[in-house]
């Protein structure tokens, strides 16, 4: 083979991490910063790509016969409702509005009601665990709104916007963290195309949990001035989930 | 199992429909990938019942984050079985320090050359990347073939390998540049 040049730092870290070298410290940095930097988090995952076949080589083996029965018992009731759940949300926020119209009415909108949010219990993991979450868009299901990694250790949130800068002209958007059958917690505002580092309080780290999710949504200046939740359309939503 | 079933095409509309909550779909995977994912448990952990555990979370992992899998970056064979690579080690490393005693020469290493049935396929990405493991030095790659299957630390694999941090970071880097060189040629 003939010589091939050195990897940048970065990509060598990436490298590391799909190969699973780092130690915890270094794996959460890595974790952040993917969270952070698209570009390291698509280098991230083109290592993946290049180490996986790998695991092409190992052998199929079925696993005993009862094994599927044993996960379809451990399947949260009815996880995947958060798109129901957020909908319904936007629907008893919106009122008449329709989305179009909600793009450039500037002003307040006050849900008639306050949301009411219909969920399953979440099960709670145990603290230490790193988890992440990628806010897709509400309308394509697939673009990445906003992305965020949680440090245990560190008891914060990195939230990296990834729509462009001053793109929210007279909305903000709001952060929310959805957990079990309890309201929306507002995590703050986050700026079009910023990083921010949301320190947690205490009472938030407990939710902070696989299967809980975070959205985002547009409001007025200040923020919603509904204290149980957005009061304008939720752009987008994502689950916190192991990394 | 047959290829056709775990090709992409038949793959990825089931990955939509487990995102919506279709427990149907997410057992047609279970029924196209269980052996595979079953298979990376027990390579990693060498413990059927541990294996049996993970294989359950990593169901579970794959029906949380069905949402966040994308065509365009993975094919759904890859990313179900890194997630399935990922918590067999977890599961390795909360065993705790001594599942990393075993001196790295000791270690049962997968040579990668198999069946004639294998070899046909040599363009495939597998053959590919394992010529390209072959390209290198014996010592590196053992050293990246240990570090993938066992998620064995810089640290673990300087100790176990008797040799300074550094030395080992250096020629696993060298082998990932010169792996990445091969691999686009």
């Amino acid at each position: 083979m003939s010589e091939a040049p050195d990897l940048s730092e970065a990509e060598a870290l990436a490298a590391e991490h799909a190969l699973g070298v780092l130690n915890a410290r270094e794996r959460a940095d890595a974790e952040t910063r993917m969270a952070q930097d698209p570009a390291f988090a698509a280098d991230v995952e083109a290592w993946r790509q290049r180490l996986a076949p790998m695991l092409d080589s190992v052998k199929a083996i079925p696993p005993p016969s009862d094994t599927w029965a044993r996960i379809e018992r451990l399947l949260p009731a009815n996880d995947n409702t958060l798109a129901n759940r957020v909908r319904f949300w936007r629907n008893s926020a919106m009122g008449g509005f329709g989305l179009a119209a909600a793009g450039i009415v500037a002003a307040v909108v006050v849900a008639a009601q306050g949301p009411q949010i219909v969920t399953q219990e979440v099960p709670v993991q145990p603290q230490g665990q790193l988890l992440s979450a990628s806010v897709v868009s509400q309308d394509t299901r697939v673009q990445p709104l906003f992305v965020a990694a949680y440090d245990p250790d560190r008891k914060q949130l990195i939230v990296t916007s990834l729509l462009p800068e001053g793109s929210e002209r007279d909305k903000v958007h709001q952060l929310w963290l959805i957990a079990g059958q309890e309201n929306p917690k507002s995590l703050g505002l986050v700026e079009s195309g910023k990083a921010k580092v949301i320190a947690l309080p205490a009472e938030l780290l407990a939710k902070m949990s696989e299967g809980a999710a975070l959205a985002v949504s547009l409001e007025p200046p200040g923020g919603s001035k509904n204290p149980d939740g957005p009061s304008g359309p939720v752009i987008g939503v994502g689950k916190l989930s192991r990394l | 199992m047959a290829a056709v079933a775990t090709s992409s095409e038949s793959l990825n509309p089931l990955m939509a429909r487990i995102a919506e909550g279709d427990r149907g779909a997410l057992r047609q995977l279970y029924e196209a990938t269980s052996a595979k994912l079953f298979g990376v448990c027990l390579r990693i952990l060498s413990d059927r019942e541990e294996s049996e555990d993970v294989l359950q979370d990593v169901y579970v992992t794959i029906w949380r984050r069905a949402d966040r899998f994308d065509a365009s970056r993975a094919s759904v064979m890859t990313w179900v079985s890194t997630i399935a690579r990922n918590r067999a080690i977890d599961r390795l490393r909360a065993r705790g320090p001594m599942a990393y005693a075993e001196p790295v020469e000791e270690l049962e290493i997968p040579d990668g050359s198999e069946s004639a049935e294998a070899l046909l396929s040599a363009a495939d990405d597998r053959n590919r990347l394992s010529h390209c493991l072959g390209e290198l030095d014996d010592r590196t790659e053992k050293v990246i073939r240990t570090a993938f299957f066992e998620g064995v630390t810089y640290e673990a694999l300087a100790r176990r390998m008797d040799a300074p941090l550094g030395t080992v970071k250096s020629w696993i880097r060298r082998g990932l540049a010169k792996l990445k060189g091969c691999l686009q040629s």
